[in-house]
């Protein structure tokens, strides 16, 4: 394991394959919560915490269990589950050790269940043949990319609420033409790999 | 307290019966998709080695257990085994490199192909072109392969320039084939 | 309520895609062909027909506080039914849609339908409404893929339409293309929509 390929997974994974602009995963939050930089914000940090402990946890699951017992075929039922009660676990630890935390990120938490991107980071991991050290780089990467992305395009809804925008065009179809261009933004960055 | 439990169970329940649909789908499909992945492999290793008219898959744990190798299929013709098919993957530049070659019975490479690889496009992707991977067809399992930069002896292969890595990665896989044989293949 | 009504709504008025923008993933993930938009639709509209009828059937069975798991576990499995038969029997699509085939999972689609549809219905209805439902879905990933095929490579299904005077724009089949065309496919609906708000 040398210190340019755990580089050449992080840049990878942030810019070149960005989770939401270059994969598609993750679309549903990054439309649904992305009117204010704060709240993309908050939304960002708890996807980064559960796409962490979920990445951990499936791995295990699916070399401790599934892989030695020939229950590979399980693998979307056991990882949606396990992400679910993960996001369970996480709500209810936060909602006793910090309220404030908890304010900031407990909307969020539910919706995670239902975020593709968490678990297409789990599958991925697995069909990209990563070990664990790989893996935990890969979730990391995969965080800041979707954090980075919804944060920028808040800021730039932000903004673009004081525009003036054909009628037609408001709402959806003019944040998706947003997505569109910064998402040819980050094509640019496929020649770094 | 015993509605949890309750909860827990009708849950258990649930999981229990779907892990059984699943199952018998899995029992009925695998085969299926089994079956469907041999004849794509038979379709890409029977250019490597024409000779052979039937393959398949050696399971032998001498066989699976060595470092690079991934799979062994073995060629035959009128039921008499005429080479086999190795197919390897070194770590490269850029992430593992799959590298598949023939070898004939007498232990001459009759094809040599580099499969899925992630190195540096135009540079390291360059190990799959034929001036750089048939190098190695025709020459002997015997002696070991070097990447030089000038080549001069018999098993000497010329580096691709700028991709040392990744042909280092190409001879390296090859040599782990070849060896293979040598050492157990050709003694079955 | 009507069957008629419960398909159209499905198809149209609450088209899944272009009024309510569920399953936004799939639909600009796979279709940068109108071939696999088709097959990713065709998938999700079996999964939700099966996962609405099982879950119609067995709503009093499950206990209120655990349905979301339930459910999933339910989703879940049909999915994974789904994915192995495509694997064993259109290797080809299979290999196109990948990872988005597990992905089904979380496509808030079948879990918006089981949640506010199959819960409460029985398992007649519930199969119209996960036909009406997956056939808008799969409508409007074709409209999407098409148009995305159409100018991306000049041709749709695979048959070429436009030329070699036409000059393909590569890019309508990555990424930004997708955005791009689902963004300019929503204002063209709106447009459609509106106009005929102001007509009635």
């Amino acid at each position: 394991m040398s210190v340019s390929s755990i580089f050449l997974i992080l840049v990878s994974s942030i810019l070149v394959n960005n989770f939401i602009l270059s994969r598609f995963l993750g679309i549903c939050p990054f439309f649904g919560v992305s009117k204010q930089v704060e709240t993309a914000f908050g939304m960002g940090m708890a996807v980064t915490f559960v796409m962490a402990l979920a990445s951990m946890m499936t791995y295990i699951i699916q070399n401790q269990i599934l892989k030695r017992f020939d229950l590979e075929y399980l693998q979307t039922i056991a990882f949606i589950l396990v992400i679910a009660a993960l996001v369970q676990f996480v709500e209810m630890v936060i909602e006793k050790t910090s309220p404030t935390l908890y304010q900031s990120l407990g909307v969020f938490l539910p919706l995670i269940t239902t975020n593709c991107a968490v678990l297409g980071l789990t599958i991925l991991n697995i069909q990209l043949d990563y070990n664990i050290i790989e893996t935990m780089i890969h979730a990391i990467g995969a965080a800041i990319g979707f954090s980075l992305a919804i944060v920028l395009f808040a800021a730039i809804r932000e903004r673009l609420e004081l525009y003036d925008v054909p009628e037609v065009f408001k709402g959806f179809p003019i944040a998706l033409i947003t997505a569109s261009l910064m998402s040819l933004a980050f094509l640019g960055f496929s020649g770094l790999v | 307290m015993r509605d949890m439990i309750k909860l827990g169970l009708v849950l258990l329940i649930i999981c229990a019966i779907s892990a059984f649909i699943l199952g018998v789908t899995n029992d009925y499909t695998q085969g299926i998709i089994q079956a469907r992945a041999h004849e794509e492999n038979v379709a890409a290793i029977k250019v490597l080695l024409p000779e052979a008219e039937e393959f398949e898959l050696v399971e032998d744990a001498n066989v699976t257990g060595v470092t690079d190798i991934v799979e062994v299929y073995q060629g035959t013709k009128n039921g008499e085994v005429v080479g086999y098919t190795v197919k390897s993957n070194p770590q490269g530049y850029g992430g593992r490199v799959d590298i598949l070659i023939g070898i004939s019975i007498d232990g001459i490479i009759t094809g040599a192909k580099v499969g899925d690889n992630t190195e540096t496009p135009g540079l390291g992707t360059k190990i799959a072109d034929a001036a750089f991977i048939n190098q190695f067809l025709d020459k002997a399992t015997t002696n070991e392969f070097q990447v030089t930069k000038d080549p001069q002896r018999e098993n000497d292969i010329e580096t691709v320039t700028g991709a040392t890595v990744s042909s280092e990665a190409v001879a390296r896989g090859i040599n782990r084939s070849t060896q293979l044989f040598e050492e157990v293949l050709k003694n079955r | 309520m009507k069957f008629g009504r419960i398909f159209s709504r499905g198809v149209i008025f609450d088209n899944p895609v272009f009024v309510q923008l569920l399953g936004m993933c799939p639909t600009l993930a796979v279709t940068n062909s109108a071939e696999n938009a088709l097959g990713m639709g065709l998938a999700t509209t079996s999964v939700l027909i099966g996962s609405n009828l099982v879950i119609s059937l067995v709503k009093k069975l499950i206990p209120s506080k655990i349905r979301i798991p339930s459910y999933i576990v339910i989703i879940a499995t049909f999915v994974t039914i789904i994915g192995m038969l495509m694997k064993a029997f259109l290797p080809d699509l299979d290999r196109a849609l990948g990872i988005f085939i597990p992905l089904i999972v979380v496509n808030c689609l079948i879990l918006a339908r089981a949640e506010s549809f199959a819960s409460k219905q029985s398992g007649l209805p519930s199969i119209i409404d996960g036909i009406g439902m997956g056939v808008g879905f799969t409508v409007a990933l074709v409209i999407l893929g098409s148009v995305r095929e159409l100018f991306g490579a000049g041709t749709i299904f695979g048959v070429t339409i436009l030329g070699s005077f036409y000059e393909p724009a590569r890019v309508m089949t990555l990424a930004p293309g997708a955005f791009l065309a689902l963004g300019l496919l929503l204002a063209l609906f709106n447009k459609i929509t509106s106009k005929e708000l102001n007509e009635l």
